[in-house]
């Protein structure tokens, strides 16, 4: 009987004491994810001819899949800088909510700094991978894992770099597709998981921003924030239906 | 393409501050907690949203020679990405299929 409860106390015990390692080891499967995404910004970074410390820079500093290939885009099609911003903080508004369920279950003495620096590895796979594990979350375990992470985006993201730069020269009118190709293919996972109404979601973007570009002649920047958030109101009801 | 080293910079500080205000939020406001269930369902398809507008109609306006040459590789992505194709197969696949248009 009382080996039993001493079993469980031990038992409590480990489950309650995530350490460093499992940090690590968690954080390997995003690292090499994010590696093959990093790469493809990379590549998308040289195709469009910003510098290869710009690269890494933004990769360092933002830490964001879409946002980031968004930012880059709208600089490609000479956005104004108000328009990227806002353009930028909508797609990322998502982490509020990310943020708002780690910070529930993250230890509460935890110190000012180590708060900073967890907010600012928030991503959804990290905030994925952090729900899976049903317990309080510890510091170490948590910024073990978005280090562990954060390395396979910034190291990607130059090794795309320089992957672009030895491209042969005839292969760069074909890579201006690099950038869709990434966004079809996120969709197209999308697609597979949730069947017809995120297809549905995007085709209505896709008409919207096609309709301001093309007809109404707004310029890239608004036509982006209109056409995302009016499919997204559109889609919530599509969403509604299917249920 | 406009590549000054100057702007591409405000665009890396820019992007940086907007990704961080919505991670910073939760963990330093107590009042974010409770936005009601219908703005939250809508900024949940908000990235879903985007794809559909980043994609067009710049696929096909960024290949005036042959219109269709980005629009049939992002198609191949599309495909392959459906078909549970790794990010890197898919555009890899993509610009092949690009290049083969545009060289035809």
């Amino acid at each position: 009987m009382k080996r039993s409860i001493d079993n469980t106390i031990v038992l409590m015990k480990i489950l309650d004491d995530l350490t460093i390692k499992d940090g690590i080891s968690d954080g390997f499967p995003i690292l090499l994810g994010y590696f093959s995404t990093a790469v493809a910004f990379g590549l998308i970074c040289r195709n469009i001819n910003i510098t290869f410390f710009s690269a890494v820079l933004m990769s360092a500093t933002s830490v964001a899949g879409s946002g980031q290939f968004l930012a880059i885009n709208l600089y490609s099609t000479g956005t104004f800088i108000v328009e990227l911003f806002i353009s930028v903080m909508l797609i990322n508004f998502r982490y509020v909510f990310m943020g708002m369920s780690i910070n529930n279950k993250l230890d509460k003495d935890i110190s000012f700094l180590q708060r900073c620096l967890v907010a600012f590895i928030t991503t959804d796979e990290v905030f994925s991978v952090a729900s899976l594990r049903n317990q309080n979350l510890n510091f170490k375990y948590v910024f073990s894992m978005q280090l562990t992470a954060y390395t396979g985006w910034v190291v990607g993201t130059g090794i795309g770099y320089v992957i672009g730069t030895v491209l042969p020269q005839s292969l760069q009118a074909a890579m201006g597709v690099t950038l869709y190709a990434m966004f079809a293919s996120l969709w197209a996972s999308e697609v597979r998981k949730d069947g017809f109404p995120i297809l549905s979601i995007g085709l209505i973007s896709a008409a919207i921003n096609s309709f301001l570009v093309c007809i109404c002649e707004l310029s890239a920047g608004w036509s982006f924030v209109i056409a995302m958030v009016s499919a997204s109101w559109i889609g919530s009801y599509i969403v509604k239906r299917k249920n | 393409m406009n590549s000054e080293p100057k702007s591409i910079m405000l665009v890396v500080l820019v992007s940086a501050i907007a990704t961080a205000i919505p991670r910073f939020i939760p963990y330093f406001s107590k009042y974010i907690n409770k936005l009601p269930d219908w703005v939250t369902e809508k900024l949940a398809l908000l990235p879903i949203a985007a794809l559909g507008a980043l994609i067009f109609p710049f696929v096909i306006l960024d290949f005036p020679t042959v219109w269709f040459a980005g629009l049939c590789g992002v198609g191949a992505a599309f495909f392959l990405g459906f078909l549970k194709q790794n990010m890197i197969v898919s555009i890899i696949a993509s610009i092949m299929v690009t290049y083969a248009i545009l060289i035809i």
